[in-house]
């Protein structure tokens, strides 16, 4: 494996010594470019007490390839599928080189406040979501319960 | 892309029939056929290179007039469907906003790029003076009172992109102070000497290796005359003489280049790729019409407008609107794709294997219709009802179900004769093939020869004419509302398949048929065929 460049470590450092708030990044011990991520549910969401788990991947061509990151804890969310990959502009399209990993896991934060249902990844989730808000809503808190607090 | 050419072929039109009719009845209508002929369309087949002059002409005329350079024409150029008038005009009456509307420079400064590149390493001063330096005087919100109002002639000779300046660069919160000629790059996060950065308009400034490295990810995803700053939420375009600049790879500014002049045809309304496979060829036409263009180079013929199979008399959206609901409803229409057929008299199993619809039985020699299995005798008359769908008065009274029926046998009698007129051009082009073997052993056995014969294949050709625009007939009716065009379009459209089918007819049993008689029905079915059009083909101004 190639050194690693000196933007991923200079990420890595401000990472861990300027945390962001609800979200904890920590580098794998045998692999500096793969991160297990945890982000806490946003207070006055459906996923408030939540622990949600991801794993974020940062491809050889980082940072002109955007991050890969998925949710490994099962979430009820239209903009996230079964398989946890998200549905964020950021993660396509809309990525910059610019951009670094406490920005994209703060924009993974804000989709859990706001979801967006005009924009579904999971459609039956999105469906619901924009039919039904309220039962949306109680599936996701119950999700929330079932698969992201620990006893 | 002068005007000339155009002058030429209206000059010469009277000579050129002078000369072809002498003799003949020299009929008025043979004067213009723009106006005679429905389909007449007037293109030429392009190489690549031709149309890379036609395009550099266009760039180099810019140039001349504006003084700038060919990279910022060919954006402006890309941005304003290639029309010269239109951007120098533009550019006269205020060069800022139109810089702005190609996005070659930031629509306002209200973004401090510190902010955006979230200092994992800090921009330079230079870029944010840079960035105040282009704020325009209308449109900023910021606080920022520097407005400088840039006169065309100042922006003639600005550059698209710049070098930064060694300008006293400022440090990141956690990083060590550097020296005064020294900056980091947000995106690497290494610091390098000054003169390694380059930034667009707005100032975002990124060493020349992550430029370039940036470059060569975009272009490898195909994108070319759209690559964009690397700044967050940043829209100012990247021109081409700052990629060429900094991709060094033969075989990237290659790949460059082919994107980039792909994206120029295709803002270039007079210019089309030819949609042959592994076809080179760009056809040019100035007249943007649903017209048909045939590739000189591979024989590909489509819709000049858009690039489907051509389709007059129905235009470019009604087909668009006919082929999705063609493939969404392939299923339902499957059943009916059978080749055989049961005689409505006495039922022995039929198979098609002519294109003519005009059926007889080898049982009981009774004369049908394939497509409604009526009786022959009432489609060879004005009664011809064989084409038309019979809309049912009440519909609007009847139960969901009902009406879901309906919509669905309306579907079907246009899909089901739609489908027919294809099919029976396929089988109409193995009638030929077959027709050609029987006339080669006749050439061989010396009956005549190939030029004796050579009327058989023009009247095959005529016949193929006239099923394509019977065929596409079909998917003009269905979306027509109903009411006295429609009755008088289905009344046209009755005509012209009666003569397709007597046509068919004739020639299948081309050796027993009669010159002047196939002549004639050649005459006929052609006649019958540019009515409809002219009286229904959408031509455009
Ligand atoms: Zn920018
Ligand atoms: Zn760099
Ligand atoms: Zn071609
Ligand atoms: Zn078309
Ligand atoms: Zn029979
Ligand atoms: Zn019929």
């Amino acid at each position: 494996m190639s050194s690693l460049p000196r933007r991923i470590i200079k990420e890595t450092q401000r990472l861990m010594q300027e945390p962001v708030p609800g979200i904890n990044a920590i580098p794998d011990e045998n692999n500096a470019r793969y991160f297990h991520v945890i982000v806490t549910g946003p207070t006055d969401s459906p996923f408030e007490g939540g622990i949600f788990k991801l794993e974020l991947f940062l491809p050889e061509d980082y940072p002109m390839s955007a991050p890969k990151v998925r949710f490994i804890t099962k979430i009820y969310h239209p903009n996230i599928d079964r398989l946890g990959r998200i549905c964020l502009d950021v993660l396509k399209d809309k990525w910059s080189p610019a951009l670094q990993i406490r920005t994209i896991l703060l924009s993974i934060q804000a989709l859990l406040s706001a979801p967006n249902p005009d924009d579904p990844l999971a459609n039956d989730v999105a469906e619901l979501w924009k039919v039904n808000e309220a039962e949306a809503i109680k599936n996701a808190r119950e999700w929330t319960q079932k698969y992201a607090v620990e006893d | 892309m002068s005007a000339d050419s155009d002058m030429e072929y209206s000059d010469n039109d009277c000579e050129y029939d002078d000369y072809y009719n002498s003799g003949e009845d020299c009929d008025v209508e043979h004067l213009d056929p723009k106006k005679t002929d429905p389909e007449y369309f007037e293109y030429e087949c392009l190489t690549v290179e031709e149309v890379e002059k036609l395009l550099n002409e266009s760039v180099e005329k810019l140039n001349t007039i504006l003084q700038i350079t060919p990279s910022l024409a060919k954006v402006l150029l890309l941005e304003h469907q290639w029309i010269n008038q239109v951007v120098v005009d533009k550019y006269r009456q205020n060069a800022n906003s139109l810089l702005v509307e190609t996005r070659i420079k930031p629509a306002c400064n209200n973004t401090d790029p510190s902010l955006e590149v979230e200092n994992v390493a800090a921009t330079t001063s230079a870029a944010a003076a840079a960035a105040a330096t282009e704020s325009s005087s209308t449109s900023s919100p910021t606080t920022t009172t520097t407005t400088v109002v840039v006169t065309p002639q100042s922006l003639g000779t600005l550059s698209t992109y710049s070098k930064s300046p060694t300008t006293t660069p400022t440090t990141s919160n956690s990083s060590s102070s550097l020296s005064r000629s020294q900056m980091m790059c947000p995106v690497c996060a290494t610091v390098q000497q000054g003169d390694k950065f380059y930034s667009l308009s707005c100032g975002h400034s990124f060493c020349k290796d992550c430029w370039s490295m940036y470059f060569e990810t975009q272009i490898f995803l195909g994108i070319s005359t759209q690559i964009g700053c690397m700044a967050q939420m940043c829209n100012v375009r990247v021109p081409e003489d700052l990629v060429l600049t900094l991709v060094t790879r033969a075989v990237m500014r290659e790949k460059y280049q082919q994107f980039a002049f792909k994206d120029y045809v295709k803002s270039h309304p007079e210019l089309r790729f030819c949609p042959g496979p592994n076809c080179q060829i760009i056809v040019r036409s100035r007249e943007i019409a649903a017209k048909r263009a045939v590739c000189t180079a591979c024989g590909t013929s489509f819709c000049f407008k858009c690039g489907m199979d051509y389709h007059a008399p129905t235009d470019c959206q009604v087909i668009r609107k006919w082929l999705t609901k063609c493939a969404d409803d392939s299923e339902t229409a499957n059943y009916i794709s059978a080749n055989t057929k049961d005689c409505p008299k006495c039922h022995i199993c039929i198979e098609k294997n002519g294109g003519c619809n005009h059926m007889q039985c080898f049982n009981c020699k009774y004369d049908f219709c394939w497509m409604c299995l009526g009786d022959w005798k009432t489609h060879g008359s004005e009664y011809y009802e064989c084409s038309r769908y019979k809309d049912n008065p009440n519909i609007a009274n009847e139960s969901v179900h009902v009406q879901a029926r309906e919509a669905l046998k309306k579907y079907l009698h246009y899909y089901e004769r739609w489908e027919n007129h294809s099919k029976s051009m396929q089988l109409e082009q193995q009638t030929l093939d077959r027709l050609r073997q029987r006339i080669n052993e006749k050439v061989m056995k010396g009956r005549g020869t190939w030029i004796d014969w050579q009327y058989l294949f023009n009247a095959a050709a005529l016949l193929a004419k006239c099923r394509y625009t019977l065929q596409y007939t079909y998917p003009y009716a269905y979306f027509m509302e109903s009411g006295s065009r429609k009755d008088l379009f289905e009344y046209q459209q009755a005509q012209l398949e009666a003569e397709i089918e007597n046509l068919s007819w004739k020639i299948e049993r081309a050796e027993t048929t009669d010159l002047g008689d196939l002549e004639n029905q050649m005459d006929i079915a052609e006649k019958r065929r540019t009515t409809l059009l002219k009286d229904f083909f959408p031509v455009e101004a």
